[in-house]
């Protein structure tokens, strides 16, 4: 029960309250450019393509492009949050309040879980009207989502910790995560790939997450599922790890 | 009723803290203070002296190389939850919460240090209504002015009903009817059995609200002791004097 304590619900729900207050500015712009992905991507290059794996085009991209929002916003989420609070110091409170740093890190890293959930899910429901998706596993694409959710929240946190400036967060953002998810198999099969780059593509996280959503949703993989969920839920654990290591350790929190 | 239960156990004792920044600042040379419980305490000392540092050791936001530091004799570190429920801080600069309006910072705060929520209400709006901040309640905290901005930061430190209170230059840039104000509030919560730790460079205000106070220059106690027996110790008439003879010294030296 102490995890779960008033002084941590009060802080998961400031995270809530962060993005929900603001929501024109956090939810609806992801949605809308996911919409312009499925669009473009999927009925321009649907009408070539047509099928991948024997998937129409639209049906095999939605999955993907709904961790690609997901991703997005659960980092942007956390990263931002914290970073905020470290520049203007209104993270001490916090950090003085009876607070374990475990609940803390959880805390925010909550609160961006639940903002890439809520994104994430919003496009697979927008989009399945044009792609007439049905999703096979429920259960099995929630839980993907949450560690995937969870993994770059996590992510969000420690980078929000480390970083000095705006730019190392865009940085990672647009130079790292961003190819990764391009490359990790959104709008291709790897299958597709030459052999070269299909087996570099086995070391890109966001690859595995990918194919596990898509396996969730459509029943189609390139990998074997079940370790593809196993490797995704150690991932969160991973990450989530790191960033409680780094909430607690860092000087950048407590000099 | 608190001081009988804990049988005269100070408030807070700091022994052989030692706090050196990562570039190499030492900012407090191996510092031991005792307060005790009810008491009016003064910080006092110069720019850089090692005040807000020592502050931040207690309450767990620096890391100090080595000492300890004990709340109403329970360990700090160790006991951290406990520590830092009986401690309220006023930080020296405003660092509040944008996001939010002042009445969800007051109550956010609360919940932080595990206040029950209709408790939360009853506080927030006593202390609404003792800082003047009533008509300001639905206002986002980085739309006023700083004046406003330190009521909320105080009112803020005293919203989980802390037995320590510390006040890190509270009176630095308000004006003259707030200080007034203020001053009579924290004295009369002071007789109400709260121990406050205040740091100032206001050395009338040290004279006029404290029982005792301590001196502090270059990471080390250079005094400390009651307002009268200090200005005896020195043969000086005012706390003003005192102060300018230790750190004077310190100065020469
Ligand atoms: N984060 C930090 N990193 C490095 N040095 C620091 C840091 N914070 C404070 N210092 C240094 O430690 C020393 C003590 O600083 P501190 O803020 O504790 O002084 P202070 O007594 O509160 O001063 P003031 O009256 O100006 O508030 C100073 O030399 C300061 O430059
Ligand atoms: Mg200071």
């Amino acid at each position: 029960m102490t995890l779960f304590d008033r002084p941590f619900r009060t802080l998961l729900s400031r995270e809530i309250l962060r993005f929900t207050r603001v929501w024109m500015q956090t939810i609806v712009p992801s949605l809308l450019t996911s919409l312009l992905y499925v669009i473009v991507f999927g009925l321009a290059l649907g009408s070539r393509i047509r099928e991948v794996n024997g998937v129409p085009y639209l049906e095999f991209i939605l999955p993907g492009i709904a961790m690609m929002t997901l991703i997005t916003g659960a980092y942007m989420n956390s990263s931002w949050s914290v970073f905020d609070a470290k520049r203007e110091r209104y993270i001490d409170e916090v950090l003085i309040s009876p607070m374990s740093d475990f609940q803390i890190t959880l805390a925010y890293t909550l609160g961006g879980t639940l903002r890439g959930i809520i994104v994430g899910a919003g496009v697979l429901v927008l989009g399945a009207p044009f792609a007439g998706v049905e999703v096979a596993h429920p259960l099995l694409l929630l839980f993907a989502g949450l560690c995937v959710s969870f993994t770059f929240a996590a992510l969000g946190v420690l980078v929000g910790v480390l970083a000095t400036r705006i730019e190392h967060i865009s940085f990672l953002m647009n130079v790292i995560l961003q190819p990764l998810t391009f490359l990790g198999g959104v709008f291709y099969s790897v299958e597709m790939l030459p052999e070269a780059l299909r087996v570099g593509t086995l070391f890109n996280p966001i690859f595995h997450m990918v194919d596990a959503t898509r396996y969730a949703t459509l029943q189609v993989s390139d990998l074997v599922p079940y370790p593809t969920f196993a490797a995704v839920f150690f991932l969160a654990l991973a990450a989530f790890g790191a960033a409680w290591w780094v909430v607690s350790r860092s000087k950048r929190l407590r000099y | 009723m608190i001081n009988g239960e804990r049988n005269g156990v100070p408030a807070l004792q700091v022994k052989n803290l030692t706090k050196t920044y990562a570039n190499g600042v030492v900012a407090l040379n191996d510092v031991s203070l005792e307060i005790p419980a009810g008491r009016f305490f003064g910080l006092l000392g110069p720019n850089g002296a090692g005040k807000t540092t020592l502050i931040n050791s207690i309450v767990g936001l620096a890391r100090p190389d080595s000492g300890e530091v004990k709340v109403f004799g329970r360990d700090a570190h160790r006991d951290y939850r406990y520590a830092r429920r009986m401690i309220g801080v006023s930080a020296q600069e405003v660092n509040l919460d944008k996001f939010l309006t002042v009445e969800e910072v007051l109550l956010y705060h609360a919940g932080y240090f595990g206040v029950p929520r209709d408790k939360a209400r009853e506080r927030a709006e006593e202390l609404l209504d003792r800082f003047a901040l009533q008509e300001k309640r639905r206002q986002r905290v980085n739309t006023l002015s700083g004046g406003m901005k330190r009521r909320v930061l105080f009112a803020q430190a005293l919203m989980h009903d802390p037995e320590i209170l510390f006040l890190d230059e509270p009176t630095a840039g308000v004006d003259i009817e707030l200080r007034y104000r203020l001053w009579g509030y924290i004295r009369e919560l002071n007789r109400g059995g709260l121990t406050i730790l205040l740091t100032t460079h206001y050395l009338e205000e040290a004279e006029e609200l404290c029982e005792e106070v301590a001196i502090i220059s270059g990471g080390e106690i250079a005094a400390r002791g009651a307002n009268g027996e200090l200005k005896e110790r020195y043969g000086a008439r005012t706390l003003e004097e005192v102060y300018l003879k230790v750190v004077g010294n310190d100065l020469v030296r």
